[in-house]
């Protein structure tokens, strides 16, 4: 391929993927009536009300931000706290009970988990789950652990068996092995996974809508729905846009610094899987 | 022994998250709990289900369902192949690119479909800008019908390709080079290399994007919600979007269980089909 | 000695009974205010803020504090109900919808007014007004606002209005031979809520009923078959745009508005818009109720927006006292006075002064007293959803109009049946 046709491609893939944003970053710093006149007069019509909007709103807009941010930290660290034991024990099991584990997990990672709404509502209203930060690390925990537990069993099984070995002999009980012998070795397979947790919880979309209903408790997903909830057509959009520049910029930030560990989580999971 | 133990929290919570519910919905879809039954469940045997078999909007919703899923996972299949292809050959700022590339998959659903309806928007959008400043008529993407699919297969594209793309990419790089190099000394243009060699070997991760996609986009819920709300005249409509008004609008979780039930059984006979398929394929292959 | 003792005992005695006095008073004073939540649709919210705010200031021991909710009508009660099923509501008043009513109510989400309003708390309303607001005999919802469905025609292309559906394909038919409008009626064709409304009107006005009793909850009859027919005739003969199958209400409105059509379906709100200035038609609209076949109702569905208060509610009191001062004559005064809205209390219709200033009321009055109502049942939201996904076959295609209503018929039989309610009570259907 000829470097000018690549480069070309390249600045066409660039414009697609980020095209869009950088049209949200436009519009929400132009003022409703530059939105409107069209295209003409680039000079004027400028402005940070809209941001100013956002932030000032209520609840102001950090508040999502925060939410989610402690739903997508908490959510990670349980499923972290959980997957990695049921990892090793899966990787150091032979037979049936692998096979028949693998393949549950595997059926449960590619499951449309959207499902699962109405029933897990349920749950929220019977046991006083509602409208709780903490418990809704709960369901989000057990909606990652299959791809977490399939990522990291993949790494579990890569470690050689003979460095367990050694330790066994040199009196390591199981607490330790994993902990000094296993784990140091696992960190770049136990970051990816992390971060692809987190990105979930982030995200995730029906479970926070039908758990949540306190505007000052929403993640961020449900709140731009929420925002969204405005009528199509008359609707404040320098202020969107604004909504979803703020909600997009952490994650920005996340990709450039964890793209690397990012993407080695997401192929794993192709090749492993 | 040790080992189940080690296992046993976190198999008990995907019990509960994913087995549980299925056997909830399973015995809803049997009762009637709804406004007529002030919410408390009443047994009424398999109304619910003989309601499904006639219920043409369910069916309606499938066929769109399916509609979106096989056109958004067919582009994104050939768009994330060549956006794999690009990225798989060495040039400079190649690392920066892919990082770049990945930020749509990276954002909430619910913001950048959000940012579309803005994008998309009659007559102010920068689509409709562009339509303008050629001297053409608007189009009403969110008003009609069809428009508005278009712009749910677009946005669901835009941000799922980096996805595929991605595993696409790890599929090349298990590639040797040295075969395309045999290939081309017995005179094959780099065209053919694409179908001869390429396409066969990454049969495995194509079928790895077609699983995890195709599940996804047939249970597509939190871009149609906020892209189109299911409208104009429920043209967009997927099946979560139904199960979800059905329980949260209409208040019949009886019959929100069923047609989730419903959609789960769809959902089991494609994932056998895509198996039985892909056994056939590695026989023949 | 004893008297300059005693004074010392009085003025110590003044002194504590003073100060006992001041911390009292201002225990009373800080004492915090009841605090009552209303949700509202963001258009409310705005028409109300002067009312809140006039008493906010005017009342110490309650405070109202309104939620502004979003634009939709739907969007607002997706709101309700989450909170509401999490068992969690903040809220201890809801605006709601004429259609949501029963819904909530049969949800156990309401709690029903008598106790606190007592027996007589809708005697004050016009008659059209008073439907819709008691379920099972219990009153579950206070009215603020009227609306109702209306028939707008030119002045100056008729001299009456016509009465019955031939009239109105008459008058169309040779208005557009003489070129004078390009289509006879617009309404609302598109498939939501709006398209159910022009339905009920004509079912009504064919000699049918929509809701129980009949086959089909009304729809499986020669009426109702009628009226989708003619629905179907309008599009197929051309006296409406094929494109009112897309119309809701503003784009109905902007073809009459235009100088397009010589009849018009809409709500009274549609009005003021066509009076305003650069509106083709200024001057030359009247209005009258739905056409209807020779001795048949001239309905008129009725829509209103209405106060209830919800179970949870911690203080019911305070909520009832605010849910009385905001539907009461003063507050209804401003709203039509302000911002053009249609009042339900008979003193403000019969008031010299605001007829005035809104000459339109009477008519209003007159239709609100023809108004149908939607069916009162708790699964409304999914039996007018199956209405209108055959009304928008039967309009945008060649489907036969009997076939459709009766496949309408089966279907909400099937999900009566479906969801219990014949396993339940044989009838929760409404005493007006």
């Amino acid at each position: 391929m000829r470097v000018s046709t690549r480069a070309g491609l390249v600045a066409l893939l660039l414009l697609w993927s980020l095209g869009p944003m950088l049209w949200q970053l436009y519009t929400s710093m132009r003022t409703p009536e530059a939105l409107l006149a069209g295209a003409g007069g680039l000079a004027s019509g400028w402005t940070l009300a809209n941001y100013g909007a956002v932030l000032g709103g209520d609840p102001p807009f950090w508040r999502y931000l925060l939410n989610s941010t402690v739903v997508g930290a908490l959510s990670t660290l349980l499923t972290l706290a959980l997957a990695i034991p049921c990892a090793y024990a899966l990787s150091r099991r032979g037979g049936l009970l692998r096979l028949l584990v693998g393949g549950g997990l595997l059926a449960a990672a590619v499951f449309p988990y959207v499902l699962l709404f109405l029933a897990l509502l349920q749950v929220a209203r019977q046991l006083g789950l509602a409208n709780n930060l903490l418990a809704l690390c709960l369901p989000y925990a057990g909606l990652q652990l299959p791809l977490a537990v399939l990522l990291l069993q993949a790494a579990f099984a890569e470690l050689p068996p003979e460095l367990e070995e050694s330790a066994v002999l040199e009196g390591f009980s199981l607490w330790q092995r994993l902990r000094w012998i296993l784990l140091p070795l696992m960190g770049p397979a136990v970051v990816s996974t992390g971060l692809l947790v987190f990105l979930f919880s982030w995200n995730e979309f029906p479970i926070a809508l039908t758990w949540i209903s306190r505007s000052e408790l929403l993640t961020l997903a449900p709140a731009m729905a929420r925002i969204a909830g405005s009528s199509v057509y008359t609707v404040p959009y320098g202020a969107f846009a604004a909504a979803t520049v703020l909600g997009s910029v952490p994650l920005l930030a996340l990709l450039l610094l964890f793209q690397r560990q990012i993407v080695a989580g997401l192929t794993q999971g192709a090749i492993k899987g | 022994m040790s080992a189940l133990l080690l296992m046993a929290p976190a198999l008990l919570l995907l019990l509960a998250v994913f087995v549980w519910p299925l056997l909830d919905y399973a015995w809803l879809s049997l009762q009637a709990q709804s406004v007529f039954t002030g919410l408390e469940a009443v047994p009424v045997g398999t109304l619910n289900w003989q309601r499904l078999l006639v219920d043409g909007r369910f069916w309606q919703d499938a066929w769109q369902t399916l509609r979106f899923a096989a056109v958004s996972v067919g582009l994104e299949l050939v768009a994330g192949l060549a956006i794999a292809l690009l990225l798989h050959q060495r040039w400079r700022g190649r690392g920066v690119v892919r990082s770049l590339a990945l930020l749509p998959w990276a954002l909430p659903t619910t913001v950048m479909a959000l940012g579309w309806r803005w994008i998309f928007n009659d007559p102010y959008g920068p689509i409709n800008g562009l339509l303008q400043l050629l001297g053409l008529a608007t189009l009403p993407f969110l008003a009609a019908p069809e428009l508005a699919w278009l712009a749910t297969v677009v946005a669901d594209v835009w941000k799922t390709t980096p996805f595929v793309a991605l595993l696409l990419l790890a599929g090349l790089q298990m590639i040797p080079g040295d075969l395309y190099e045999a290939f081309a000394l017995e005179g094959g243009t780099p065209w053919q290399g694409l179908w001869r060699i390429t396409v066969p070997l990454l049969r495995p991760y194509i079928f790895i994007v077609l699983l995890f996609r195709l599940a996804q986009a047939l249970g597509v819920f939190d871009l149609i919600a906020v892209l189109t709300g299911g409208g104009p005249a429920s043209s967009t409509e997927s099946l979560a979007v139904y199960a979800y008004l059905n329980a949260m609008r209409f208040l019949d979780f009886g019959y929100s269980a069923t047609v989730m039930l419903g959609m789960f059984l769809l959902l089991l006979a494609g994932a056998g089909g895509l198996l039985l398929w892909r056994r056939q394929t590695e026989v023949r292959a | 000695m004893r008297g300059a003792s005693r004074r010392r005992l009085t003025a110590i005695g003044l002194g504590l009974g003073l100060a006992l006095a001041i911390g009292l008073l201002s225990w009373a004073w800080a004492r915090p205010a009841t605090v009552v939540r209303v949700l509202m649709p963001a258009p409310f919210a705005d028409a109300t803020a002067d009312l809140v705010a006039t008493f906010n200031r005017s009342h110490r021991d309650i405070r109202i504090a309104v939620t502004r909710g979003p634009f939709e009508t739907d969007a607002v009660s997706d709101l309700a109900i989450s909170s509401l099923l999490l068992g969690d509501s903040p809220y201890d008043l809801l605006l709601m919808d004429v259609t949501w009513t029963a819904k909530y109510a049969a949800a156990g989400w309401l709690q029903p007014l008598d106790a606190w309003l007592g027996p007589d708390a809708l005697e004050p309303l016009v008659s059209g007004a008073r439907a819709g607001n008691r379920i099972d005999g219990r009153l579950y919802r206070l009215p603020l606002v009227a609306d109702m469905g209306l028939l707008y025609w030119r002045t100056d292309l008729m001299e009456t209005p016509p009465r019955t559906p031939d009239d109105l394909v008459a008058i169309s038919k040779r208005l557009q031979e003489q070129g004078r409008v390009r289509w006879g009626y617009v309404w609302q064709g598109r498939q939501y809520e709006g398209l159910s409304c022009v339905a009920l009107e004509l079912i009504a006005g064919f000699g049918g009923h929509w809701g129980p009793g009949e086959a089909g909850f009304g729809l499986a009859s020669p009426a109702a078959a009628r009226a989708a027919g003619w629905l179907q005739q309008l599009v197929h003969e051309g006296i409406s745009p094929q494109a009112v199958a897309n119309f809701a209400e503003p784009e109905a409105l902007q073809s009459f508005e235009a100088g397009e059509a010589a009849f018009l379906r809409n709500w009274p709100y549609a009005w003021q818009e066509l009076q305003r200035e650069g509106s083709a038609v200024a001057g030359k609209v009247g209005i009258t109720t739905m056409v209807a076949e020779p001795g048949e109702a001239h309905a008129a569905t009725q829509g209103s927006w209405g106060l209830s208060l919800l179970s949870g509610s911690p203080h019911p009191q305070a909520a009832a006292d605010v849910l009385q001062a905001l539907t009461g004559e003063a507050s209804q005064r401003q709203l039509v006075r302000r911002y053009g809205y249609t009042p339900t209390l008979t003193a403000l219709f019969d008031d010299p002064e605001l007829v005035a200033e809104r000459p339109l009321l009477p008519q209003l009055r007159q239709a609100l007293e023809q108004a149908v109502l939607r069916p009162l049942n708790p699964g409304y939201a999914q039996l007018s959803d199956i209405l209108q996904r055959q009304l928008s076959a039967l309009i945008t295609g060649r489907g036969d109009p009997a076939a459709a209503m009766a496949r309408a018929g089966r279907d909400s039989d099937l999900l009566l049946r479906a969801s219990g309610q014949m396993l339940d009570t044989p009838a929760r259907e409404v005493s007006r």
